[in-house]
């Protein structure tokens, strides 16, 4: 039951920062921006390839960090301000299309091998009975960190407070003096941190390749959907139902029904269950599991 | 217009016709036969042994005088690991090359189709590494010098056996040979009176087994027998020893030599396993040419078979008289119930046209390098 637990945590952590990241966007951005999962991926291949020429593993972090919120912002004001002007959806093919240029970039620079960080590594630590690594539990403080002091900032500051009202209302906090444009952009760059900070906390758990963002795709918008796509927050509910229904999937035992003393559904099939919820949510509550008073999709 | 239209479309015509009658006598000077390897991609090692391989036999055959009194040679195509190049590959080497025979590839998933086409156009192949048992199903035209999984999880069964271990969890990848190797190992696991608590097939590719790792350790098996390519292996034993499970369990790998360059020692303590074996009856003196001309021990295993393809392929049309694939093929047939002596160890092919007997080696890791194990 711990192991569960604990399993369940870790795939969470996996999927919260990019889909909150995801979902910070959409919340200013009225598109789904595909590219923010690889935007975790370009992420943690920075870290790797800094840590590889001997930049200190916490700076190489940093410095993926910041690298990646420029190229997020880059890219949002070259690309996706324009295209949003045709239409949401052209943005979203577009993002798409982003999202595959990246992933040949990664196969030219990277090669098609998984890769890791240099990290060292040991046994894992038994916990009441749960198995987890200290490099799981690593990425965990990591995530549980970032996810705080966005909460932080989102909550607490000034900058949160015109961050929320341009997301409720674009017009009218226009109207009251906020600069949208800026505070767009910096919602873009904090979710390019987010998503990177997401990225290097996979990295530091086990090897990163290319197909990285595209197994990530879909588990991580079913919680960002889930959470109501826009509400960031939301998206932290939404990783851990996802994280929970992938687990039951792959850790029960179905063996007593069919018969045989162990019977596992196979690993992949957790996708499926992501995609079953996605589809299953869009159906029954198309804003997400959480009704709010501002209409966000 | 239409006329200068119609004078080069018959231009083209006339020079398409006399292209192959051309090439005729260029190619009548010495017999050519094709090999598609994959020498890049992720098998580029094995491929480049299997290069050498054919490098050596070739030196061996044209200092004999080559084959019907002519200059042997090979030429090499590249895979890139990938089936569609495979088959694009061995299309030049039938329809531009007019290769009597073609040796190739590596892995099971690219010799398949591969050899498919091959037998669609009656030209006689050779599988020099491939050894998933839908090989046995490619065609009239298709002989292997390496043994199938039939035979090497035969022997992998025993062993496991022998070390005492009776129920064990087995875990493969999900692709013709992983599927092909987990049925074999549990057909014989079980004839032998042993028992199978799990049996997974996995994804290639991913990032992470530890939710497959775990779901194998959870039927308590008395080991966990696995296959699986090179960094794949890698994340795997590091999951595996970092989940504590290496502990738990002894972990046998079958075909051991796929994984263990790129698997770090710390990963692989005292692990054991088995793989076709380099060497058989005149292999030393290959092995010798082999360090002379490279420098280097044997990359794999792989080198000695490909080796052995071309000195099947040489025999075969020196006995046929010509490069008719008909008598090619009789030759091949009569050659491989005679029995042929290669650097692999006698070649000896069953009723489809596969190998029957062939070494194996049962390893132990040996920090990062594998010792041969004497049991």
């Amino acid at each position: 039951m711990l192991q569960f637990a604990a399993d369940v945590l870790v795939r969470a952590v996996d999927l919260a920062l990019i889909a909150i990241a995801l979902s910070a966007v959409y919340s200013l951005i009225r598109f789904p921006n595909v590219a923010v999962v690889q935007y975790s991926v370009v992420g943690a291949f920075l870290a790797i390839a800094m840590q590889g020429a001997g930049v200190p593993l916490l700076l190489a972090g940093a410095i993926a960090c910041l690298v990646v919120a420029a190229l997020a912002v880059f890219f949002n004001m070259a690309i996706f301000e324009r295209i949003l002007k045709i239409g949401s959806a052209n943005a979203l093919i577009a993002s798409l299309a982003l999202s595959m240029i990246l992933s040949a970039i990664f196969l030219v620079a990277f090669g098609s091998q998984p890769t890791r960080l240099d990290l060292p590594v040991s046994r894992a630590i038994n916990l009441f009975g749960a198995r987890l690594t200290v490099n799981q539990i690593y990425s965990v403080v990591m995530t549980v960190v970032a996810i705080g002091l966005y909460a932080l900032v989102l909550f607490q500051t000034p900058l949160g407070r015109q961050m929320r009202a341009t997301a409720t209302n674009a017009e009218l906090a226009q109207a009251t003096g906020i600069d949208t444009r800026r505070i767009t952009n910096i919602v873009v760059a904090i979710s390019g941190v987010l998503a990177a900070i997401g990225g290097i906390s996979l990295a530091v758990k086990g090897a990163v390749s290319i197909e990285f963002g595209t197994n990530m795709l879909l588990p991580v918008f079913a919680a960002a959907i889930l959470g109501g796509l826009g509400n960031s927050m939301g998206a932290l509910a939404g990783a851990l139902v996802i994280a929970v229904a992938e687990t039951l999937v792959t850790n029960v035992n179905f063996g007593p029904l069919a018969g045989q003393s162990f019977f596992y559904l196979p690993a992949n099939y957790a996708t499926t269950v992501s995609f079953i919820v996605l589809v299953a949510v869009l159906l029954f509550r198309p804003r997400g599991l959480f009704v709010s008073g501002v209409n966000r999709v | 217009m239409t006329s200068v239209r119609a004078l080069l479309i018959g231009a083209a015509a006339v020079a398409l016709t006399a292209g192959p009658g051309m090439a005729v006598p260029a190619v009548a000077q010495e017999i050519a036969i094709g090999a598609v390897l994959p020498l890049s991609g992720v098998n580029a090692t094995i491929g480049e042994d299997q290069r050498r391989g054919i490098t050596l036999a070739l030196e061996e055959i044209n200092a004999e005088g080559g084959v019907l009194g002519q200059p042997f040679s090979v030429i090499i195509e590249d895979s890139g690991g990938r089936a569609q190049t495979a088959i694009d590959a061995a299309t030049k080497l039938v329809t531009v090359d007019q290769a009597p025979i073609v040796i190739g590839e590596y892995s099971s998933g690219n010799t398949l189709p591969m050899g498919q086409y091959l037998v669609q156009q009656g030209v006689p192949h050779i599988n020099p590494a491939s050894t998933s048992g839908q090989i046995r199903d490619i065609g009239e035209t298709s002989f292997s010098v390496v043994g199938l999984d039939n035979v090497s999880t035969a022997f992998a069964a025993q062993d496991v056996l022998d070390q005492g271990w009776n129920s064990v969890a087995v875990f493969a990848m999900n692709n013709a040979f992983g599927q092909g190797v987990a049925e074999e190992f549990a057909e014989h696991f079980t004839a032998l009176g042993g028992e199978i608590t799990t049996s997974l097939l996995y994804n290639t590719g991913q990032s992470t087994y530890r939710r497959e790792l775990q779901q194998l350790a959870a039927g308590t098996p008395d080991a966990i027998v696995y296959t699986a390519y090179g960094t794949e292996g890698a994340i795997i034993n590091q999951e595996a020893f970092e989940l504590g499970l290496q502990d738990e369990f002894p972990f046998y790998s079958i075909l051991m030599t796929m994984m263990n360059s790129d698997t770090e020692a710390q990963f692989k303590v005292g692990q054991i396993g088995m793989d076709v074996g380099y060497i058989g009856g005149n292999g030393g003196s290959y092995r010798d040419a082999y360090m002379a001309e490279y420098g280097e021990d044997l990359l794999s295993a792989y080198g000695g078979y490909a080796h052995d393809a071309v000195l099947l392929a040489a025999a075969a049309i020196e006995r046929a008289g010509s490069t008719d694939s008909q008598a090619i093929l009789a030759a091949l047939a009569e050659l491989g119930v005679e029995g042929f002596e290669g650097a692999t160890g006698t070649i000896n092919f069953d009723e489809e046209r596969q190998r029957t007997e062939q070494p194996y080696l049962k390893f132990i890791t040996d920090g990062d390098d594998l010792a041969v194990r004497e049991e």
